[in-house]
């Protein structure tokens, strides 16, 4: 998948399922300041990245790192390199 | 100004979770109030009376009663053990599961060190696979800290074998689909498929199923007597045919007042619903979700159901040999089959035999139960109790009659003392135990999903029950517990327990 598509897609989760609005989903967006969500989101965003992208998150350490929106297209461009292998 | 009254914590549903948790909160200090839209509290604890003798509804046998096993921990706890008395499914045919078409039954003695090597016996070829298959289930168990009260960590992290189906472990362990289908028996008791179940939630199920599995003295009454007498010393106050009606004020995220559906405003600190999830999102004012929040709680789909079939054998003496015995029969060793909605053949039947004594007289009591699913009961799915149309109840005569007939052929002695008193099917579960589609287990817990447990986005509102952890009365239990951590806090948690386990 080329990495427009995955920040087109990954965007559109935060627009739908978080009702966030397009022009605040800017790649150095920090998730839980800039976006407002909580600790207690993260499991709902987990959910609906897996769903939308086909691929199995576990809430690991490699979720817990993750700050921003770049962060987040980065773990997705990985998750479906591993599961391409 | 109208004064209302303050409590520090309400309970929804009082079933054995909404029961461990209320009292789990009263005896931490704190001012709780229980509510149970039912007639009663107990939940599937309840026990049902027909010509005077008492039949279980959704608690029947479990595991967990064995030194420091997680069971036994979390009734001392209670304070409730003495109230509490285990009878073993122990001895000769005690314990049995049946595939029929491979026309193969297993006995399955007491504890994983018995059980081994009986296995390795039927299967000589198979020994490294069933010392695999029980190392894993052992160290999952060992890693999984929820299952130790003595750790009072929060849940660990999860493991690789929570994101690796029971299925895909048994094809790695061995090529023998009989000895899969005897890994998989127990898959009736958490009510998913083998295929969607995780190795470790399977594991944490399983492990106290083989190490003692047990029926209770007196059945689910037992624990609602035990949990009503603890309640008076702790002033827990329960109403029942009583829900929420909805949240009244919420400020900063938190719901401050709750209408009652008896008409009362009460205030609380915090509220716990132990019912389904969601039921759950019924009740609270949806647009304070996130919509990702909302889809995530409406995709969750249903586990396995029962339609179960309540009956005695007559002419008993009270020293006839009557169980207690459970046999499993499969008529097929593949568990993901049996557990599809859209198989059509004969179905699994547990049936299980024990003595039971009321009022003086002492009764030889049946249940059996057979897997079912929503499909099977979807043309009569707006009826409700009393008011089902004929269809219906030839549908239930139809399974009375076929769990009759199976049950006779395998006990050929009971051929014309066997009577069926009574029958439940899931909707008659869904209306008794206000269940959104009367499964045994509440959602589905399949691999990879995340479950609605502890705080929710409204944070003074937690979650706990069947459908958090694990699905039966011990993973019921275990929420509970769980949810008492968050809201005590560690430390205090920590020392009550150290102190209760002392006693
Ligand atoms: C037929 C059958 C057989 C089973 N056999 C076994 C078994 O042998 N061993 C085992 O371990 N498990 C068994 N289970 C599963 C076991 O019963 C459950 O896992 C366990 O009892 C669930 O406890 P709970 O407290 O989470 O929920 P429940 O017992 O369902 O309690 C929930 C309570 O909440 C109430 N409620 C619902 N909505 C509201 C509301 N809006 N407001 C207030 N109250 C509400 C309900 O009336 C109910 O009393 C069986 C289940 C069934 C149906």
């Amino acid at each position: 998948m080329a990495e427009q598509d995955i920040v087109n897609l990954v965007n559109g989760v935060f627009m739908e399922s978080f009702e966030i609005p397009g022009e605040k989903l800017v790649p150095e967006a920090k998730i839980f300041t800039d976006l407002g969500l909580d600790s207690l989101d993260i499991v709902d965003l987990v959910v609906a990245l897996q769903k939308k992208f086909g691929v199995t998150m576990r809430d690991d350490e490699r979720v817990r790192a993750i700050r921003t929106l770049e962060d987040i297209y980065n773990f997705i461009q990985i998750l479906k390199q591993e599961n391409r292998k | 100004m109208h004064s209302i009254k303050h409590y520090d914590h309400i309970v929804v549903g009082g079933g054995i979770s909404g029961l461990s948790l209320s009292l789990l909160l009263g005896m931490t200090g704190n001012k709780v109030l229980l509510l149970e839209k039912g007639k009663n509290i107990g939940g599937a604890l309840f026990r049902f009376r027909r010509n005077g003798i008492p039949f279980d509804t959704g608690f029947h046998f479990t595991g967990g009663f064995y030194k420091n096993g997680i069971l036994n921990d979390m009734l001392t706890v209670l304070g409730i053990h003495d109230r509490i008395h285990p009878l073993v499914f122990s001895g000769p045919g005690a314990s049995r599961f049946v595939f029929e078409s491979e026309q193969e039954a297993f006995d399955i003695p007491v504890g994983i060190d018995n059980l081994i090597p009986v296995l390795k016996k039927r299967f000589p070829r198979e020994h490294a696979a069933i010392d695999r298959y029980f190392d894993l289930i052992r160290r999952v168990c060992a890693n999984t800290t929820a299952m130790n009260l003595r750790k009072t960590m929060m849940l660990a992290d999860t493991m690789d074998e929570d994101f690796v189906s029971l299925q895909e472990v048994l094809d790695q362990l061995t090529g023998n689909e009989l000895l899969k289908g005897f890994c998989c028996g127990y898959c009736m008791c958490y009510g998913v498929k083998p295929s969607e179940i995780s190795f470790a939630n399977h594991a944490r199920v399983a492990v106290g199923l083989y190490e003692t599995l047990a029926r209770v003295k007196d059945g689910g009454d037992a624990f609602i007597q035990a949990f009503q007498e603890r309640f008076k010393a702790y002033d827990i106050e329960i109403r029942c045919n009583t829900s929420i009606e909805h949240c009244i004020e919420i400020r900063d995220q938190q719901v401050r007042t709750f209408l009652l559906s008896d008409g009362e405003e009460v205030a609380a600190k915090f509220c716990i619903f132990t019912i389904h999830p969601q039921e759950v999102l019924k009740i609270l004012p949806r647009e304070h979700f996130s919509k990702a929040f909302r889809d995530r709680v409406d995709a969750f789909e249903p586990s396995l159901g029962f339609f179960s079939a309540h009956g005695v054998v007559e002419d008993c003496k009270p020293d006839d040999d009557f169980g207690p015995s459970i046999v499993s029969l499969y008529p097929l060793p593949n568990l993901n089959t049996l557990l599809s909605p859209e198989y059509d053949g004969p179905q699994a039947l547990v049936m299980l035999r024990n003595k039971e004594s009321a009022d003086g007289k002492v009764y030889n009591v049946v249940t059996a139960f057979e897997p079912s699913f929503r499909e099977h009961v979807a043309p009569w799915r707006d009826s409700s109790v009393g008011k089902r149309p004929k269809g219906y109840r030839d549908y239930k005569e139809r399974r009375m009659n076929l769990i009759h007939q199976r049950f006779t052929e395998y006990y050929p002695e009971y051929k014309n003392s066997f009577k069926i008193i009574d029958a439940a099917s899931m909707l008659t579960f869904r209306d008794y135990l206000h269940s959104p589609e009367g499964c045994a287990y509440g959602i589905k817990q399949k691999i990879g999903q995340f479950n609605l447990f502890g705080k929710l986005p409204l944070s003074n509102i937690y979650v706990a029950g069947q459908s958090a952890v694990m699905p039966g009365i011990v993973g019921a239990m275990i929420s509970s517990f769980i949810v008492t951590r968050s809201l005590v806090g560690k430390e205090k948690y920590g020392q009550f327990i150290e102190e209760r386990l002392a006693h």
